[in-house]
Parts: C-alpha cells; structure tokens; sequence
C-alpha cells in the first residue's frame, strides 16, 4: 500500500517566552519543527505500513530548511521523503500550496492513501489538505481519531471521526485523505539508528518545473490571502495566591472565579 | 602413604580431572571474551594486591549481614588455606616417607592453624546450610513477582547443596584422615580437633585405621579433583572470579560514571545491550562472580517497595543464561535470546533509579546497575520503545533545553531577590560560577533553594555570576532514561557554554547533585573538565572560615537524607552534616545513612514518569524512616529529593518540614540580621 504523508514545518511556538519574543519566533532562523499534528500524521501512515506492507513518503512544502522536518519523517522511519520547494513559491496561500501539493502527489504517482493533520500550528486554516482532496477530486475523511479498518484489497478504509460533541463512524473508498487529531496515536520517538539514516539520506527538492508549474500560478501573486505577521496585545496578568487548607482554598476560588463571572 | 597402585591411579585421575578443568575454565574465559571492551589490566600489582585484599579482607563483607560474613569469613579463610593443604596432602601421598615441616616448630604451629581452620571452616558450613535449608533465610528468597530464570530457584538451592556438601566432605574427610593418622602414629598436641576425633578410633584394629586413613584421602583429594571441572558451573566460582572481578574493574570517576559511546564511527550497529554478548566483559565477569547473596536486592529500593526489579535476579539470570549457551557463546556462536525477557521484566527495567546502592553492596565488586542503564540504552537508541512520559522529557531537553518543556526565563528567579544575580555575560570577571540547574530555575520548591543558595553566597561576599539563558539541561535524565545520544548532545551544549565562559578556569558549584555529578565526573570524558562542588560543600567551607553569621536555632531536631549523587556516586557525605551543624540543630541520623542511603525514589529519570507498580512508593518508605527519627526537620540537598520527600510528606499529614540546607542556612543568616536590627533598634533607645 501506498501512503503519501504530507509534512509541514512550523515554528516552535512552545518556546515562545519572555526570553524569545514573537517575532523572533517567525522570522529566518526561527526555532522550527514538525508540525505537531503532523507527527500524528507520520505515526499513522507507519503504522498503515507495518500492518498492511508498502511504502510510505513523506512530503514537505515549504523553504530549503524545511528539510529538516523530513530528516525528523525519515529518522522516524518513512521510506522516502520529497521536498518542494522553490523561491515562487514562497507565500501561497492554502489554495495555491494545494495546487503545489497535488502537483508533486501526481509526480510521486500512485498511492492509496494520503494523510495530514487536523491543521498546521502557523496558520491554523485546516484547509490545505480539504482542497487537495478536492483538487484530486479524492473522499476527504477529516479529525480521525481511530482508523477502524484500512482494506486495501477491499479498498476501503473506515475511520472514527471526532466531531465536537460526537464521534462518527464513516467507510469510505480508497484513495482518500484523511486528517488526523492527536487522540488517534502516540508518535514513535525516533530511534538512533532512524537518525543516522536520515542524516544519510539525500532528500529530493521539487521545483516548479519539475512540477511542469507555472511560477505565475504559485506563490504570493497568485494568493488571495496576504500574510502579515503582529504580535498579539499584551494581556494584563494579575497573579492572586489563595491560602488555606485544601477545602477553604477551593471555595475562595469558586467565590472569586463566580465574582469575575468565570462561571 | 599411597601405596604405587594408588600413585598411578591418582595421577591418572589428576591428569583427566585437570584436563577437563580446562576445558571449562576455557570456555568461561571465551564466554567473557564475548563481551565488549577489555578487562582492565593496567597496574598489574596494584591490581593483584586489590585481589589479594580482597580475598584477605574478604572485601568489607561484614558491614552487612554481621554473623552471616563472619561464617563466611571461617570458611573463605579455611578453603583459601587448604589450597595450600591440598598441595602438601598430595605432596605427603605421593611422596613416600614426606613430612612437611615435620618436626619443626613451623610444623607445630601448621598442624595447629590447619586443625583450627578446618574447625572454623565446618563450623561456618555447617552455619550458613542451617540458615539455607532449615531456618530457610528470607535474605535468600526472591519476591514471586520478580523475574527468575525457571532453573534457577531451584537450581541455587542444589547448587548451595553441592557447594555445602563438597565443603564439608573436602574439609570433613581431611580432618578425619589427620584423625586416623594420630590414631596410628600417636597423640599431636598441635592438632586438638583431630585428636577429638581420634579417640572415636581407640581399640579399632590398625589395618582399619590404615584403610581409614587411605579413604579419607582418597574422599578429601578425590572431591577436589571431581569438583574442579564444574567450578565454571557452579556459583562456587566465585571463591576467585570474585576477587579476579574486583582486580579487574575498570577506572571510573566515580561508581556511577557511565562510559560514553561513539556516535560517529559508522561501522557501529548496536548501541547499548540488547543481548548477553552486548555487555562489557567486565559486566559477564559479574554474572560469573555474582554469589547470589542477595546484598544488592537488599540494598534495592525498587525492590524494597515491591518492583518486579532485583539486582541480584538479574546476576543470577545472566550466569544461568550463560551456565546454559556457554559451549555456543564460547565457540562464537550468536546468541538470539534478548536481555529484556529472561534478565528481566520491561517493568523492572524501568523501575532503577541508578542509586547505586546495588554497586555498594556487592562484595564481588558487580555492577547491575550498568547492565541496567545498556539495556535501557538498547531500548532507546534501538528499539524506541520505553516509558511514553519520558518522551515529553526528552523533547523538552532537545527543544527548550529542559525537562519541563518550561519556555520561561531562566533568571526568572532572581526577581524577588532584594539584589541582583549578574549573568556571566555581564560579569565576566567572576570567582565562582552558580550552575542552577533546570529545577532551580524552573520548579517553584527549587527556585526556593536556588534564592537561598545566592542569599547564603551573596552574604558571604562570594563574587558569583550565573549563565542565565545560556544554561540548558546536564542530560542527565536523557543518561539516565538511555538515550546517550541525547545526552551527548547536551553535554556537547553545555561544554561549549562553559568553556566559553571561562568556567575551567574557576570553580563551579551546583544546586544539584545530578548537575554535580554530570558535570564533574561525566563531562571529563567528552572534554570538560572543572573543579565542580556542591553548594552544601562550599555553604560548609564557607561557615568553616567564619563568612556566615549563623545564630542557629535551638531545640530543632534534623535528619538529613544523603542523596544517592551526592553519596555514593560523589563520596560528598560529611560536608553537608557540617553545613547543617553550622546551624546547631541537633542531628539525628537514619538507620540507613551515607554509604548505605536508602534513594528518595527521583534518580534515573523516575522523577519523570510514573513510578512503577510496586506495594508502595519509594518515597514514602524513605520518608517514613525519616519520620521515625523523631527529628521535625528533614534536610535534603537535592531539588529532586525534595520534591519527592515533599510529596511524601504531604501525603502524610506534613508532620515533618522539609528544607534543603541552603535554606535552612539562608533562614539562619535572616534571623540573625532580624536580631542584629532588633539589637540596633534597642540599643537607639
Ligand atoms: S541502582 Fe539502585 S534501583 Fe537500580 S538496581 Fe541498583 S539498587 Fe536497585
Ligand atoms: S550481585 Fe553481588 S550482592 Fe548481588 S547477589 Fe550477586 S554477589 Fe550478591
């Protein structure tokens, strides 16, 4: 079975603090890592191979340092890993880095699944994977929390879906895309043996010619969204320490959160 | 005495008997071999005289278990003395008419030192088979929950039978013989146990007593020659893969010192130990030596509070794993059976807290607690499969450069102190340089000890700076928990900073005994080397030459818990008692202090995933004989020991308070100023 894992790199945002400020965070050598919804991502299409055989890639849109984020896929135990990337490129909106994905997808060919996380942690649309099925005109299977049953000789997968106040069971064909939440695995920490493989590995760069894309049709000129990066206000924090035992503690609480109208 | 038939059948049987020895004596020697690494040689005296010593002083045995050693030590002595008797038996048996020493005072006063050793020696014997087989010692059980090697419980126990047996017929049937020999050849009054035995043969006629005589040689020689094929096999080879495993043990800064592993030789596959053969020779001499005396699982905290975890089983598996594939392992062959499964369980395995204390007990000088810490490498750097928590930890040290996956500031904790606590970076020109740690910086009780440790330095008029942000996690933990590759890229990290800052040119001291041990004794090996102290050690030096007021407070009554990386692992174990005694409480101790303290529970990563299941928390056991003491303050001088007595002492109602020292002296220093001002005020009016 062929699994197709997309991969985004995101800034670090837990390491956004008093000693790093926000911008910093965002700008050029900036602390980056996996996407951590994607790490559910990778940790979902290992296990489809282990159980089911085949191969998984791993692929990444974004700038050359991205590739990092595909050394982490590889260290954890991907088969191959893409990376597209081009200077045109940079800027797209969630539309036109579909438009990229699905051109790299038809270049690695066939595949029968394809998985991403429930969003990426930068810019939170949750809406580039949507239009890549929909660009592949593939079932889209979003926020799976369990995959009940993957067929490849059926051809059908059936996932459980986490809505907001309910979970649904849907049987689809395949290929399909799913996205994944956090609730459906434990990523595997990669091995020592994975990291040196990966340190090994030449990645592959995709440009938009390999992709036979026209530069004009990618990248900021052909987005409708414009990106601005702002810090947010700062908020006033007010620290209040309750004292007392255990039961008069809680109830201080409870009758001041009541008095800020928290509950 | 022996008659010429007897002659050539002895020196047959001799012949044969020494022959098959080495063959088996080969195949251990080429188990071993199978191990990574050499054995240290180095030395060679001083070596052999730490052999000797330890045969001699039977290696401290008798700090633990009392009477028990001293039975042991009856019958070391007397076994090690009649190797010598073996040699002159023969000697008198196949030479005919050969007296040794015969009518020599020397001879006297042998005859004499073998009849009492001979005496002490059955005596010891018999001693410790009582307590094996019919008051069935608890100290030599293993808890059902604890994995055994299915030989293996009832194999101790045959194979203590045999030892036992072959004890007492070597030295029962020796003492007979010299029995017989006064029957025929008259009274020795140097040999007063074998003349007791004689007058059992008055009026027996001489022909018997000559038959006597042959067949006790024969018996006492016979077993010997018997036995010595099979000492590879049985755990009567300890008798000098003991001391030979102590004269052997490899140089380390410290008893926990871990050795450091190649990263970049690419032609290396296996990290750590998955399999036997995986372990460093030094630690498949251990399963060799291992007594199965069980000191090391008494020692055991995990075990103490009912984890599947015991030192001693997983010694004792391993020899009855290589007891079973020796002939293969010796010829090469590849051994398939990985560690985690027959040594021990996966719980187990997670259940160390690298304290040490197995390594302290042992009087063969074995090292469980490395085989633990290899096997935990495998399961990391190899097999990726261990405590899911620890992942959180890890990516915190790789991410944010600490265990918490804190994003804060590292001198957040300075805020609240009425001076200020200059980085390096602004201070360059510093004397001592204060490592905070992560648990300083971060965990609200450590950012406590952290303010106390700069008031005390600060009152002291100590010139200190801090790294401030530049500071990131020792890896210790990441050590710990086995991913060395982790820990090497911290400590890579770190060496870098501090060499940059100037720090091997200075003094560095630690609020943390973990940071303590990394950076003094493990650092070394990758290249930093600093003179690294604990702040309780420069608090002590400090009151010593009279830098800090210290009224002291009357009435408290202190016990102080020894943290394993301080103790044991560091050798620090009076400085912190006289930091405290600068404060002039009266201190109480535990039943089990310095050497033989019993681990808060934090050590070896524990601290950052659940503790594993077990009939309590190690905690709690630990806090519970601080408790017993009487004493209302326990002192810690570690931010992990104090986070687990904390909660221990919580979970008990708070009836003690616990402090680390540095606080107990900051408190110290601001009643004496509280006192100084109300002096000033008193004295204006
Ligand atoms: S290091 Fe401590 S916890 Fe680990 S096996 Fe040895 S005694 Fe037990
Ligand atoms: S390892 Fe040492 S202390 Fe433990 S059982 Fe063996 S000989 Fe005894």
């Amino acid at each position: 079975m062929n699994i197709i894992a997309l991969v985004k790199q995101t800034p670090d945002t837990a390491q956004l603090s008093a000693a790093m400020d926000g911008l910093m965070l965002s700008a050029d050598g900036g602390p980056r890592i996996v996407n951590p919804w994607d790490e559910y991502t990778l940790e979902t299409a290992l296990q489809a191979r282990e159980e089911h055989g085949g191969k998984v890639t791993a692929l990444c849109l974004g700038p050359p340092e991205a590739a990092d984020a595909l050394k982490t896929a590889l260290a954890m135990g991907v088969d191959e890993a893409v990376l597209v990337s081009d200077p045109a490129m940079a800027d797209s909106d969630s539309l036109a880095s579909a438009r990229i994905l699905v051109a790299a997808i038809r270049k690695i060919g066939d595949f029968d699944l394809i998985v991403g996380g429930r969003a990426a942690i930068d810019g939170n649309t949750a809406a580039t994977a949507v239009q890549v099925a929909a660009l592949l005109g593939i079932p889209l299977v979003s926020y799976v929390a369990k995959l009940r049953n993957l067929d490849p000789s059926d051809r059908t997968v059936t996932a459980v879906r986490l809505l907001e106040k309910a979970r649904e069971t849907v049987t689809s064909r395949l290929p399909a895309l799913i996205t994944v939440v956090k609730e459906i695995n434990e990523p595997r920490y990669p091995s020592l043996i994975g990291i040196r493989k990966a340190a090994r590995a030449d990645i592959p760069v995709w440009g938009c010619e390999d992709l036979g894309l026209d530069p004009s049709g990618v990248g900021a000129g052909a987005s409708g969204v414009v990106w601005r990066t702002e810090l947010p206000p700062v908020r006033e924090a007010h620290i209040e320490m309750i004292d007392g035992g255990p039961e008069d503690a809680a109830r201080t609480l409870v009758d001041r959160l009541m008095e800020e109208k928290v509950i | 005495m022996l008659t010429p038939y007897e002659k050539i059948l002895f020196a047959i049987l001799a012949a044969v008997s020494l022959y098959l020895a080495s063959v088996t004596f080969r195949r251990m020697i080429r188990t071993i071999k199978r191990g990574r690494g050499r054995l240290a040689w180095d030395g060679l005296p001083g070596r052999l005289l730490t052999g000797i010593k330890a045969l001699a002083g039977q290696n401290n045995m008798i700090r633990n278990r009392p009477l028990v050693s001293l039975a042991h030590t009856g019958i070391a002595w007397g076994f090690i003395l009649y190797m010598a008797v073996n040699l002159v038996d023969v000697l008198e048996g196949m030479v005919t008419g050969f007296v040794f020493l015969e009518h020599a005072a020397a001879g006297q006063a042998y005859r004499l030192l073998v009849d009492l050793m001979t005496l002490a020696a059955l005596a010891g014997m018999a001693a410790l088979l009582i307590r094996r087989f019919i008051v069935k010692s608890t100290d030599l059980a293993v808890a059902p929950n604890v994995k055994l090697h299915p030989r293996a419980a009832d194999g101790i126990r045959r194979d203590s039978l045999i030892v036992g047996c072959f004890i007492l017929g070597h030295v029962g049937f020796r003492l007979l013989g010299a029995s017989f020999d006064i029957a025929i050849h008259g009274p020795d009054p140097w040999q007063p146990v074998a003349a007791l035995a004689a007058g059992l043969w008055t009026g027996l006629a001489p022909s018997f007593l000559d038959f006597g005589l042959h067949a006790s040689w024969w018996i006492a020689i016979g077993l010997v020659l018997a036995f010595l094929p099979w000492f590879p096999f049985s755990k009567h080879a300890h008798l000098f893969m003991g001391p030979f495993n102590l004269m052997t043990a490899p140089e380390r800064t410290s008893p926990g010192t871990l050795d450091v592993l190649d990263f970049e030789d690419e032609s290396i596959e296996q990290f750590g130990a998955g399999r036997i053969t995986d372990l460093d020779r030094t630690h498949i001499t251990d399963a060799f030596a291992c007594i199965m005396c069980n000191r090391c699982q008494d020692a055991c905290p995990a075990y103490a509070t009912g984890k599947e975890l015991s030192p001693a089983a997983l010694e004792v598996n391993k020899r009855y794993h290589l007891r079973n594939h020796m002939k293969s392992l010796a010829t090469g062959g590849e051994d398939t059976e990985p560690m985690l499964g027959y040594a021990m369980s996966e719980s187990a395995l997670w259940a160390c807290t690298a304290c040490g204390a197995c390594t302290e007990a042992c009087p063969v000088g074995n090292e469980p607690m490395f085989d633990i810490l290899a096997m935990r490498r495998n399961q990391v750097l190899m097999e990726s499969a261990f405590p899911n928590e620890l992942k959180g930890a890890f990516t915190g040290i790789e991410r944010n450069g600490n265990p918490w996956q804190m994003a804060g500031d590292r001198m957040e904790w300075t805020e609240s102190l009425d001076f200020k606590v200059s980085t390096v970076a602004e201070h360059p020109d510093y004397d001592v340089l204060f490592w905070v740690g992560c648990a300083g910086a971060f965990d609200p009780g450590a950012r406590d000890t952290a303010r106390s440790i700069a008031t005390v330095l600060h009152r002291a008029g100590v010139d200190f700076a801090v790294l401030g942000n530049d500071e990131s996690c020792t890896g210790d933990l990441a050590r710990r928990a086995g991913n060395e590759y982790l820990f090497s890229i911290s400590a890579e990290g770190n060496i870098e900073t501090l060499n940059a800052a100037g720090a091997g040119r200075k003094k560095i001291v630690t609020g943390c005994p973990h940071c303590l041990h990394t950076l003094g004794n493990e650092y070394g090996a990758l290249g930093g080397r600093y003179e690294v102290m604990h702040h309780t050690q420069l608090i002590g030096e400090l009151a010593k030459a009279g830098r800090l007021a210290l009224p002291g407070r009357d009435g408290t009554r202190t016990t102080y818990h020894d943290p394993c990386y301080l103790g044991r692992h560091g050798g620090v174990y009076e400085a912190p008692r006289q930091a405290l005694a600068a404060t002039r409480p009266s201190l109480v101790e535990m039943a089990r202090n310095r050497n033989r303290s019993f681990c808060c529970g934090a050590g070896g990563a524990q601290v950052w995933k659940e503790e594993e299941e077990g009939r309590e928390a190690v905690s709690d056991h630990r806090f519970l004989e601080a408790w017993e003491t009487g004493a209302d303050t326990l002192a810690v001088g570690c931010p992990f020991c104090a986070r687990m007595m904390n909660d221990a002492n919580k979970r008990a109602g708070e009836p003690m308070r616990v402090r680390d020292i540095a606080e107990i002296v900051a408190e110290s220093i601001q009643d004496e100023q509280q006192r100084e001002r109300e002096r000033e005020r008193h004295d204006d009016r």
